[in-house]
């Protein structure tokens, strides 16, 4: 059966299935919800009005048989953050469960009548439209709890906290794991509040009994997958007992820390004393010593790499999935703060609320500099959530993210581009990510740009890459690869053993032509990625953005960053090269 | 995390500070993590350090020396540099992850950008897998 659109419009309660038109049909994840934004989504209309939509997809393996590591599910629209196009992928069990019923994507459009909000079942059936009221006004944990005892078959629950019902700009979509947690976030961008505003609390998909997904040819697809399996498994960083599954993304944190790069303070250091407290390596050591938790644990069926914690209490109680890197930093270093429970703990109101953990770190970190709290003051951190749960005055500002909140303090040292905060990584101090920050159409985005092999980038694994000629080069064909990684499902860090492991690219490669019934070498990923690119970028330009949004921020260009007392040196000009050839 | 000092009789003894990251950290007696302070022979090098706390060059991934990266993964750039007083080296086991993009442009040796132009920069690890 070959994939469907499912089209939900919100106004009229209805649903309809479509066919997938010829020139969306080569695309999934990542590409699909961008081309589908670009041809439907004014690019001037305001993110939270009638003419934005929402737009869900799975990767184009997601759902084969055995395909390793490839739950990621990518969400779409306009972002209230940016104002620009936005994709967003997460984790958890919604993207297998979505292909399986033979979905492409899923679009959803209009506004229900004015105070109206729905809980989605999605089955083989269709679609029903359930009142959300059991569920409004609740977290995101007490949702999908409800949701499991209220549907059968263990369902995916695609879902937004209060943030998103409230339409703040920092709202993002929740998708549950295997034990039915939220944690799972498509954070970036605002999307939960593009759902809030069509008056959606929570999305259930239910796969049972569905068609599956086709693969075009089983042989290829089976060749590409073992493959690509043999090199996860294989490699140090992805196999079992490698540094991912042990210390999951948080293994950077002392990394990033010994390089100098890591922004400490609202990004007035690139060093934090504190770091190795609040590091991956820490985490184990309190998974071991307290019980009740655990490193290694899959956000969903399939998943060989397994980065994922579950981070204990005092008691050894299970408390939150998952003291990521990005989280433990924006939460912890970014705000001076080296307790790991107390950034567990905020970590758990991010996933209850339904924020996005980067922004809302970066965010109290302004706060910290406007002078609400001093650095390190974590009881005053935690207690800056329960103002955005009451929705206070205060607590609806913070959560509209940093500029928002920079604004109310009068803060002018505000690490943002295009609207969006950065991750964890300095641009002073790692000047190639920074090329990625300024011109991602994404905002500021540590994902945007993930190097895979050299030579299928363009670039010669020997090239010298290590001053600042040549990182607009390097950082276009990074963003090309990684958007044609966010459009497989398959999980990101595939990157590693696909860098290093040449028959690792050919496996991933060969999986998705056995899918999509393409022949291998028909596929060039460079291509295809800087063709989504393109799509995003004129959706950008089209809605006002102009060279001018490609910059990082001007405290960056004279403020020194110890410990190498560097500042941000790549002249406009170069910035501009990295999409020149799409004039 | 297992914080010890390591002294020895040597006539003139640059100390250094050195943190274990990952398994490793069992050289120096903790379980994630060690931090050590140590007393090295008078022009010890970094050889000198991993011979010292018994660290297989084949287990060490990642070395800094003041927040400047010396060493990658199955990369031996870094033997023969010479430790100053007062010095602070970071090391990671080999399972220590850090994608290319997220260190395209921190400070290197100049020893490790030598052999890195010859092995080729992107690679997460330099060790057959």
């Amino acid at each position: 059966m070959a994939r469907k659109i499912l089209r939900i419009n919100m106004g009229a309660l209805s649903f309809a299935y479509e066919e997938v038109p010829g020139k969306w049909a080569k695309w999934g994840g990542r590409g699909l919800t961008s081309v589908i934004v670009a041809d439907e989504v004014d690019p001037t209309c305001h993110p939270l009005g009638p003419n934005n939509k929402l737009v869900i997809a799975p990767g184009w393996v997601s759902g084969a048989p055995a395909a390793p590591s490839s739950g990621r599910t990518s969400f779409g629209g306009k972002s209230p953050l940016t104002g620009g196009i936005k994709e967003s992928n997460s984790g958890g069990i919604s993207a297998q469960k979505i292909a399986k019923l033979g979905l492409a994507a899923i679009i959803i459009e209009g506004v229900p009548e004015k105070g109206k909000w729905y809980t989605l079942a999605i089955t083989k059936d269709g679609v029903s439209f359930d009142s959300a009221d059991d569920i409004l006004g609740k977290g995101m944990y007490e949702v999908d709890e409800i949701l499991w005892k209220k549907f059968s078959n263990e369902p995916a629950v695609i879902g937004i906290g209060q943030a998103g019902e409230k339409k703040l700009s920092n709202a993002g979509i929740s998708v549950n794991d295997p034990e039915n947690k939220p944690g799972r976030y498509a954070g970036r961008g605002g999307l939960g509040a593009v759902m809030g505003a069509r008056g959606i609390k929570a999305i259930v998909v239910d796969d049972t009994d569905g068609p599956g997904v086709e693969v075009a040819n089983m042989d290829l697809f089976k060749t590409g997958r073992k493959k690509l399996t043999d090199a996860i498994m294989s490699h140090d960083l992805t196999k079992p007992g490698g540094g991912l599954n042990l210390y999951g993304t948080n293994v950077l944190m002392n990394i990033i820390n010994e390089a100098g790069g890591l922004p400490t303070r609202n990004f007035s250091a690139g060093q934090f004393e504190g770091a190795s407290l609040i590091s991956g390596e820490m985490v184990a050591e309190m998974v071991e010593k307290r019980g009740g938790g655990m490193t290694g644990h899959g956000c969903h069926a399939g998943c060989i790499i397994k980065c994922s914690n579950i981070y204990p209490d005092e008691k050894g109680d299970a408390l939150v999935s998952c003291v990521e890197y990005e989280t433990a930093w924006a939460l912890g270093a970014n705000c001076g703060i080296d307790d790991l429970d107390y950034v567990a703990q905020m970590t758990y109101q991010c996933n209850d609320l339904g924020l996005d953990s980067i922004e809302a770190g970066n965010t109290i970190a302004i706060a910290m500099e406007g002078g609400a709290l001093e650095f390190g003051d974590k009881v005053g951190a935690l207690g800056l959530f329960d103002e955005i749960r009451k929705m206070s005055p205060l607590g609806r500002i913070l959560g509209q993210g940093v500029e928002a909140t920079a604004k109310a303090y009068g803060v002018h040292r505000v690490p943002t581009v295009k609207g969006q905060s950065m991750p964890a990584y300095e641009p002073r101090a790692i000047k190639g990510i920074g090329v990625t920050y300024a011109t991602t159409p994404m905002g500021a985005d540590h994902t945007a740009g993930y190097t895979i092999a050299p030579e299928i980038a363009g670039v010669s694994g020997k090239v010298d890459p290590l001053t600042d000629e040549g990182k607009a080069a390097l950082s276009l064909t990074f963003q090309a690869a990684t958007a044609f990684i966010d459009s497989t499902g398959y999980c990101l860090f595939i990157a590693f053993p696909i860098l290093d492991i040449e028959t690792g690219f050919a496996g991933m490669v060969e999986s998705v032509a056995g899918v999509m019934g393409l022949e291998a070498d028909g596929i060039d990923a460079i291509e295809m990625g800087k063709e989504i690119l393109k799509v995003e970028r004129n959706f950008n330009k089209q809605a006002g953005f102009t060279s001018a949004d490609d910059r990082l921020p001007e405290f960056m260009r004279y403020e020194k960053l110890p410990p190498h007392d560097v500042v941000w040196t790549m002249p406009d000009e170069d910035l501009d090269e990295v999409f020149a050839w799409m004039d | 995390m297992r914080t010890i000092s390591h002294s020895l009789q040597y006539k003139f003894m640059p100390t250094i500070n050195v943190t274990l990251y990952g398994d490793i950290a069992h050289y120096g007696s903790g379980k994630h993590i060690a931090i050590m302070d140590l007393d090295l022979p008078e022009d010890a090098v970094i050889d000198t350090l991993l011979q010292e706390i018994s660290l297989p060059s084949t287990e060490r991934g990642y070395l800094f020396v003041n927040a400047v990266l010396y060493d990658a993964p199955g990369l031996y750039a870094s033997r023969n540099e010479l430790l100053q007083e007062g010095a602070h080296i970071g090391i990671f086991s080999i399972r220590h992850m850090w994608p290319y993009q997220y260190r395209d442009g921190i400070r290197m040796s100049d020893s490790l950008k030598a052999a890195m132009e010859e092995s080729g920069p992107m690679q997460n690890t330099y060790r057959k897998t």
